[in-house]
């Protein structure tokens, strides 16, 4: 008998699967029965399980929720998930008690005289909506605005954006990914011209070197770090932390590498300069692909209100860019960064080996930088001078901290500039999504208004009006906390605040709405990775909770939208997503179908042709690469990737004679942002019950400070005292001081500075100055 | 002459031939191959077999061992720090050192175990030694206060040996076991809660006769047979 080739393939793989099967059945004599076995299990023993994406981080776990009678009562890593094949954080594992605090809000409260008053949704929404059209008629269109947030799901951002831009006519969008990721958004803008890893989680599983930038990923990105920690336990892979503070992370990794703080920059440019001088830069690869460019400099740090920069880019060519590497010779370097030379030597010499595949990740270290548009530049140098990018393996990774950062904030473009497709000053982007939304096109205007910092500073100053904040705890999270919550207390602001629980940024609101969480609504997410992962809706919401995209569409109905907020309550998720991705309808973003993404663990855009794209701008992966090369940055005109020639320059405060320590920082494993969730897990809040200040045990000594002391720190902004933690979870290095901010009762933001990134506005909360006095 | 310039000409090209080869080879020898990685990961057919024969080799001590009744373990014990069944537990007592990763601190204990005379009981012995970040799934508790009050629902674990097809045949494995494939960490030694320490841990093979929750793998058909009636 004849048979082709594939046919006998197919033919040995079934016989391999059927063989498998009755092995798998003598081993397990009862799994033909089970079904009757099944019959007599106890209660609690079968529980039914749903996949949805993790809550918390941007790592976006798949996880199955365990349902019993209405109630979300376990959880556990999904095997099948390609992110973390079955694993979860202690955050992941507990995440659905988060939905059951006792102080759950249920009912809609509006403020009346000082007090707040249970009303009905119908009540509280009608008074939104006709609060709005009076401050619009009073004040004008950019009196009103919306702060949401990487958690919001892809349809609430669409619904605001639409709302906001589309109908209303304002840019006055913003979300607080603005203070998390813009700085990875503009370095990918200007480095490649396209927003979004190139790479994919995939590339943890070849590449040999892994260099992590100012990124605690054995707290922030467990699951991410345990899969680099089972690399090296199965290939001997390398993980270099290079960071400020001695943590878990450092503690974990083969080489630990401090710096001074915001030198960085120095040392990515000096690793820049060992490349070129040993002769390992890729030199096709270069004249190819790349482009070099610079910019301007001194660009200030966005400390006064109203602050404007736009960047000048100019071409140069490489031997200047050579030229300006001078300045960072390892030895050069060392003096200012404190990194020895040598270390600086042993990590270029990693990136420059042609047989090793490098990677480097990083997350807030780099994105929450005074100068973070050119770190995350500086980093690409590395990768491209190298050609080590768009490869499995080789592989520059931005990780992000929020479940949607990704998928809703930059994606559907919930920040002032942005829409969709492209950005609101080009007209034919303007089109695009006028068409799409069926409004008129001179409905959205053409110049994007206030970065997050400016508008709770026009917040303040009274240039806005009415704030609707969705999904965030900005009275917690802003720089400088304390002159933007006075200014949002202000005579004649009106503030609308969605959430779930009580949270100090509801307390400024003059509405708060309960909303429906995770997985008692319909909701996409889309993680790091560029996956996007759809979850039903599992459980109900308590009392009147309503989902925030139902919350929008309710108000946009009322301001009399109804033509442009047609959704069917049954049916809005899905109507709105499948609106959605027509404005993605192209080879270079593709979003898969939504019956996709309801089977499968998520899906990687660009989605063509019924597949996920893995790496992108390599024309072995990605079908939009068209210029017949093995590589197409696409995302340029001329096809080319930018080296940029970025300099060192100091942070906006540095330690002086009054202020001598530096002050940072950030996260702990147990707690996700402002805790206004995992502190209402008992497992995690048991765990890390408050925020504690972080010292050197050289210092600690030397101030005669111990565990648990009192200690005040005080910087220009104001003083808080916290519990002092020395030798405990991280070592800073001598003079610097580490507070974690998840803690309401302690707000660290109440002393930090509102200095940001002038080309990306995104503040930097790991650098300012600050006193230590034991009290 | 014209013969020796045609030799040597030949030479020239046969050696200009070979460092073209000898440079493709050496070229596409420096590419990296791209062994995919299957990303779909088949449905899972049968429950993970990662870890059932691990710590096998001390099923013997385990089946000889005396039992130290005066420091046994209960059920009770092993799911009051545990949120919910299948949970990872809390670390119910303090850890000295927060910052190092389990081969270097919590793995000293709890890879095999052992009685510790500060908390007069046996260490409890990890189903996944080869996950050294620890504290990324079980926490030391700090307070027992709440930051807010909770309305979690607790639900009832599910009991053992209450599920026997047949009177006297071998229970079926009634928890999920995801993470814990491997059997004998928690159901042998003197660190297993009394209630389910089996009687018989030098069997080895336990999936030989305990048939795992049906409810982890995918029904896919496979094994269903048309009845006539239909």
């Amino acid at each position: 008998m004849y048979t082709s080739l594939t046919n006998r393939r197919s033919f040995i793989k079934k016989m391999a699967v059927l063989s498998a099967m009755t092995a798998a059945a003598s081993m397990f004599p009862g799994i033909l029965f089970a079904e009757e076995q099944e019959k007599n299990l106890p209660k609690g023993g079968n529980l039914d399980w749903k996949k949805a994406p993790c809550r918390f981080c941007g790592v976006g776990c798949g996880v199955l929720v365990g349902v019993e009678n209405g109630k979300a009562v376990a959880v556990k890593g999904d095997p099948k998930s390609p992110v973390n094949k079955g694993l979860c954080c202690v955050k992941g594992y507990h995440a659905v008690m988060a939905l059951y605090g006792k102080d759950r809000l249920t009912k809609p409260l509006i403020k009346k005289n000082g007090r707040y008053v249970q009303t009905s949704m119908d009540e509280a929404l009608d008074l939104i909506a006709s609060k709005m059209k009076e401050t619009i008629k009073d004040h004008g269109k950019d009196a009103v605005s919306i702060y949401g947030s990487g958690q919001w799901t892809i349809p609430d951002g669409y619904a605001a954006s639409k709302l906001f831009k589309g109908c209303i006519g304002t840019n006055n969008v913003e979300a607080n990914a603005r203070l998390c990721m813009a700085s990875a958004v503009t370095g990918f803008l200007t480095s490649f011209g396209m927003d979004e890893p190139m790479g994919c989680y995939e590339d943890i599983d070849h590449a040999d070197v892994f260099v992590l930038w100012g990124n605690n990923m054995a707290e922030m990105h467990p699951v991410l770090f345990s899969r680099l920690l089972d690399q090296r336990l199965k290939r001997g892979v390398k993980i270099i932390d290079f960071a400020t503070r001695t943590t878990r992370t450092s503690m974990a990794a083969d080489k630990s590498i401090i710096f001074k703080p915001q030198t960085d920059l120095a040392v990515a440019n000096a690793i820049c300069y060992e490349i070129i001088k040993n002769g390992w830069v890729n030199k096709s690869f270069v004249e190819k692909h790349c482009n070099f460019s610079k910019g301007l400099t001194n660009m200030g740090y966005g400390l006064e209100d109203k602050y404007k920069f736009t960047d000048k880019p100019e071409k140069i060519d490489f031997e200047a860019y050579k030229t300006f590497l001078e300045d960072y010779t390892p030895e050069k370097v060392e003096q200012i960064s404190g990194v020895s030379a040598k270390d600086i030597k042993y990590m270029a010499a990693y990136y420059g080996d042609p047989n090793k595949k490098v990677m480097s990740l990083w997350c807030m270290g780099m994105n929450q930088h005074s100068r973070g548009t050119w770190i995350n530049n500086l980093v690409y140098n590395i990768h491209l001078l190298t050609g080590k990018i768009s490869t499995p393996g080789n592989s520059p990774f931005s990780l992000t901290g929020q479940p949607s950062a990704c998928g809703t904030v930059r994606e559907v473009g919930t920040l002032t500039h942005k829409l969709p497709h492209g950005v609101v000053m080009k007209k034919e982007h303007r089109e695009f999504a006028a068409k799409i939304w069926d409004v008129p096109v001179e409905n959205i205007p053409s110049k994007p208004t206030y970065h997050t910092v400016e508008m709770f500073r026009a917040l303040d100053r009274g240039d806005i009006r009415f704030m609707w904040i969705q999904v965030t705890n900005p009275m917690v999270t802003m720089p400088k906390l304390k002159r933007y919550r006075d200014g949002a207390k202000k005579e004649g602001r009106f503030i609308v605040v969605s959430d779930v629980y009580p949270t100090p940024t509801t307390d400024i609101a003059d509405v708060i709405l309960p909303s429906a969480m995770w997985i008692e609504r319909e909701g996409l997410f889309g993680n790091s990775e560029r996956r996007t992962q759809h979850f039903e809706k599992m459980v109900e919401a308590p009392g009147e909770s309503m989902s925030d995209t139902w919350q929008l569409i309710e108000v946009a109905k009322r301001m009399g939208f109804e033509k442009q907020f047609y959704y069917k309550k049954e049916t809005h998720i899905e109507e709105i997503y499948n609106e959605y991705r027509k404005h993605h309808d192209n080879k270079k973003h593709n979003m898969a179908p939504l019956e996709v993404l309801k089977s499968e663990p998520g899906v990687l855009w660009p989605y063509v042709d019924g597949k996920s794209t893995q790496w992108r701008f390599n024309a072995k992966y990605d079908p939009a690469c068209s210029n017949g090369e093995a590589f197409h940055f696409y995302g340029k005109p001329d096809g080319k990737a930018v080296i940029w020639q970025r300099p060192y320059e100091p942070a906006a405060e540095e330690p002086d004679e009054a202020y001598p320590y530096w002050l940072n920082t950030g996260r702990v494993v147990e707690h996700w942002h402002t805790g206004s969730m995992t502190r209402r897990i008992p497992v995690l809040h048991k765990a890390m019950p408050h925020a504690y200040v972080e010292l050197n045990p050289g210092d600690a000594e030397r101030l005669q400070i111990k565990t648990g002391d009192k200690v005040k720190l005080t910087t220009r902004r104001g003083e808080i005292v916290l519990p002092a933690s020395v030798n405990q979870r991280g070592v800073p290095a001598p003079m610097q001081v580490f507070v974690p901010f998840f803690d309401e009762n302690l707000l660290i933001n109440d002393i930090t500075l509102d200095s940001f990134c002038p080309i990306s506005k995104e503040p930097d909360y790991k650098k300012c100055a600050v006193n230590v006095e034991k009290v | 002459m014209r013969k020796r310039l045609g030799i040597i000409s030949l030479f020239v090209i046969l050696f200009m031939a070979f460092i073209w080869v000898w440079n493709f080879s050496y070229q596409t020898g420096r590419e990296e191959a791209y062994v995919p990685i299957d990303n779909n990961n088949p449905v899972p057919v049968i429950p993970s077999e990662t870890g059932v024969f691990e710590r096998s080799e001390y099923a013997l001590e385990y089946a000889n061992m005396p039992v130290d009744e005066a420091h046994q373990r209960s059920l009770k014990d092993y799911y009051k720090n545990r949120a919910f069944h299948g949970a990872p537990p809390s670390i119910p007592h303090e850890v000295e050192d927060d910052r190092n990763m389990g081969d270097n601190s919590c793995l000293k204990c709890h890879q095999n175990g052992g009685y510790v005379d500060k908390f007069k009981a046996y260490t409890p012995v990890v189903p996944h030694p080869e996950m050294v970040n620890c504290r990324q799934c079980h926490l030391p508790q700090q307070t027992q206060t709440l930051f807010k009050g909770t309305n979690f629902h607790k639900v009832e674990a599910p009991e053992v040996g209450t599920n026997n097809a047949l009177v006297g045949s071998p229970p079926i494995i009634p928890h999920q076991i995801q993470m814990h494939e491997n059997c004998l960490s928690c159901h042998a030694g003197p660190g297993a809660p009394k209630e389910i320490r089996v009687t018989h841990p030098e069997r080895i093979n336990c999936r030989q006769c305990h048939v795992p929750n049906n409810k982890e793998m995918t029904d896919i058909g496979i094994f269903k047979r048309a009845t006539s009636n239909e």
